[in-house]
């Protein structure tokens, strides 16, 4: 795998995608070149040392209608503190300092003929997951799913669920299936006589509940986790996730972000 | 062309910029990203006699105002992986490699140091007696002149390679400490670690770190280590590494005037691993505004009011 760099990206665009989510597009030739679905960036914000760490964001694919030859990312955000407050301040055309692409892929084993994959996202948890499904081969039988809170918090377009054809979950049922997006995997998988792979990203209460769930199914579980982190790179090892076994942690930048659900404990206490 | 070199003990450092123990891996994880060239060396995260799986997590967050904790809790893995899995990644080629050395008794120390004397070409080691997210049976190593002295003294006899006590600022008197570790036979003292702190999520009503508090670095704690360098300066004549919340060149010179020879970049790394460059440029251009051709000069050069 490719070493990563650090790239000053200049500022494509910055779009409010709903309440507090934002999507940050940006020129990063060298960076769009390397990464794969499941990397992500670690996204300075600004050059005062206040805030002091980076944040790590994943690296969503190109807009749709567009490729990564054109040195095109897309990142996603939630407001969830003065970092990414500030991240919505960048103007078209202002620098941002990103070290990437950090972190292991999604693994995609070559036997999926025949066998569902499952993406299922919670929130803003889709955005690895776009990457993913541009990644996958194209022939293969997939379903995509979205958790959101409710139709004013969907955390991508309108035009990109009917693209991807994503199936959608609320919470109050404003938009698609009424309940969480387990509830809706659940009805999925009645319909599913094959077997499935499952690729997930969302918060730490939907991704150990599923675990539990694919677990009792027997299914194969892939997750993406995210966690407070300092250097990205594994030095300082700030990030760390128990390992299932009790045998010490995992570094979510260095051996993740992309775990097998197994492996890891999920403790929706200590998971965003 | 100011010469940016500094000399510390029988080892001459291309610059005076070190990497703080804890925040630079064991010197290959920045590979990619950082110029080896800019450093006069580094310094490894700190080595146990067994290996730690560290602390629960969270293990890191920030308090507002540059501030960050972290309770990483020493997470390394032991001595013999050490020689096997991480020496060969140590980037000797490419700068100095001091090895930090943790330890609950002064025999821990002594027998990682024991093992370490075959690495070749490792310049020398940090006595890390001072990490505050680790107890001995409730007692804090670091603030026991005691103890600091008895493994200093205990590691003084296994080697002969330069050894700086890296000492802990959650002490009322920097000063008898700063003695005790030179009589003892230190070649340097490292200052400081971080101070203990802790922050709170109000809304949850929980604390942000799994253990509860953690130590507290970046810019900050600029201050406290600045007090403490210049204290022990005016005690002690063999080197001082200065560490503790710098930024940029001008943080540095402060440091560099307040009595110490070498600058550690730590937390700083994680936000910029173009820092060692930043900062050496920044130095260089001060020394060029103030007539000074030789970084060393500037050295323990405080000026009273």
């Amino acid at each position: 795998m490719n070493k990563p760099v650090c790239e000053m990206a200049t500022t494509i665009s910055l779009e409010k995608l709903s309440t507090d989510l934002w999507e940050l597009t940006l020129h990063s030739p060298v960076i769009a070149g390397m990464y794969r679905a499941g990397q992500f960036v670690h996204v300075r914000i600004g050059d005062s040392f206040q805030p002091f760490l980076r944040r790590p964001l994943s690296i969503g694919p190109p807009p749709i209608g567009t490729s990564s030859d054109n040195g095109v990312l897309r990142l996603i955000f939630a407001v969830k503190g003065e970092g990414t407050q500030l991240l919505t301040n960048t103007q078209v055309g202002d620098k941002v300092d990103l070290i990437g692409p950090l972190g292991q892929p999604f693994q995609i084993p070559s036997d999926l003929a025949g066998k569902h994959v499952v993406l299922i996202a919670g929130g803003i948890g889709i955005v690895p997951l776009l990457t993913l499904v541009k990644e996958l081969p194209k022939e293969i039988n997939r379903i995509f799913l979205l958790g959101v809170r409710s139709k004013s918090n969907l955390t991508v377009s309108r035009k990109e669920i009917d693209y991807r054809n994503i199936k959608l979950s609320s919470d109050d049922g404003s938009i698609g299936y009424r309940g969480n997006v387990i509830g809706l995997l659940k009805e999925q998988l009645k319909e599913i006589s094959n077997e499935a792979i499952l690729y997930a990203c969302g918060p730490g209460v939907m991704m150990s509940a599923l675990k539990e769930q694919c677990m009792e199914l027997n299914i194969p579980l892939y997750v993406s986790l995210e966690v407070s982190m300092g250097c990205g790179v594994g030095a300082c090892q700030s990030c760390a996730v128990p390992k299932a076994d009790g045998s010490g942690y995992y570094l979510v930048c260095a051996d993740g972000p992309v775990f097998d659900a197994e492996s890891v404990e999920l403790n929706p206490e200590t998971l965003p | 062309m100011i010469d940016m070199t500094v000399q510390m003990g029988d080892v001459n450092l291309s610059t005076p910029l070190l990497t703080g123990s804890g925040t630079f891996g064991y010197g290959s994880e920045f590979e990619s990203l950082i110029d080896y060239s800019m450093l006069g060396g580094i310094v490894t995260k700190s080595l146990s006699l067994e290996p730690r799986k560290g602390n629960p997590p969270p293990r890191i967050c920030e308090t507002g105002y540059g501030g960050i904790l972290n309770s990483i809790g020493l997470a390394n893995p032991g001595v013999d992986s050490f020689l096997t899995e991480k020496v060969p990644l140590l980037p000797i080629t490419k700068t100095k490699v001091y090895i930090s050395v943790v330890g609950n008794s002064v025999e821990d120390f002594v027998e990682v140091i024991h093992r370490l004397e075959d690495v070749k070409n490792i310049a020398g080691y940090e006595l890390n007696v001072s990490c505050p997210n680790v107890r001995v049976g409730g007692l804090d190593i670091g603030g026991d002149k005691e103890a600091v002295s008895a493994i200093v003294k205990e590691v003084r006899q296994a080697t002969e390679r330069f050894i700086s006590v890296k000492l802990t600022p959650n002490q009322p008197a920097i000063a008898p400490m700063a003695e005790a570790a030179q009589k003892s036979g230190a070649d340097a003292l490292t200052l400081t670690n971080t101070l203990i702190g802790m922050a709170i999520d109000a809304e949850k009503q929980k604390p942000l770190l799994g253990l509860g508090t953690g130590g507290y670095s970046g810019p900050p704690l600029k201050p406290v280590a600045l007090a403490k360098v210049w204290q022990a300066s005016q005690v002690v004549d063999i080197p001082i590494w200065a560490s503790g919340g710098m930024v940029n060149g001008i943080d540095c010179i402060e440091f560099l005037l307040a009595g110490a020879s070498a600058l550690q970049l730590g937390s700083v790394l994680f936000a910029d691993p173009f820092a060692p460059q930043r900062v050496l440029a920044e130095m260089r251009n001060y020394c060029e505004r103030h007539e000074v051709s030789r970084i060393s000069d500037l050295i323990g050069q405080l000026k009273q009011i």
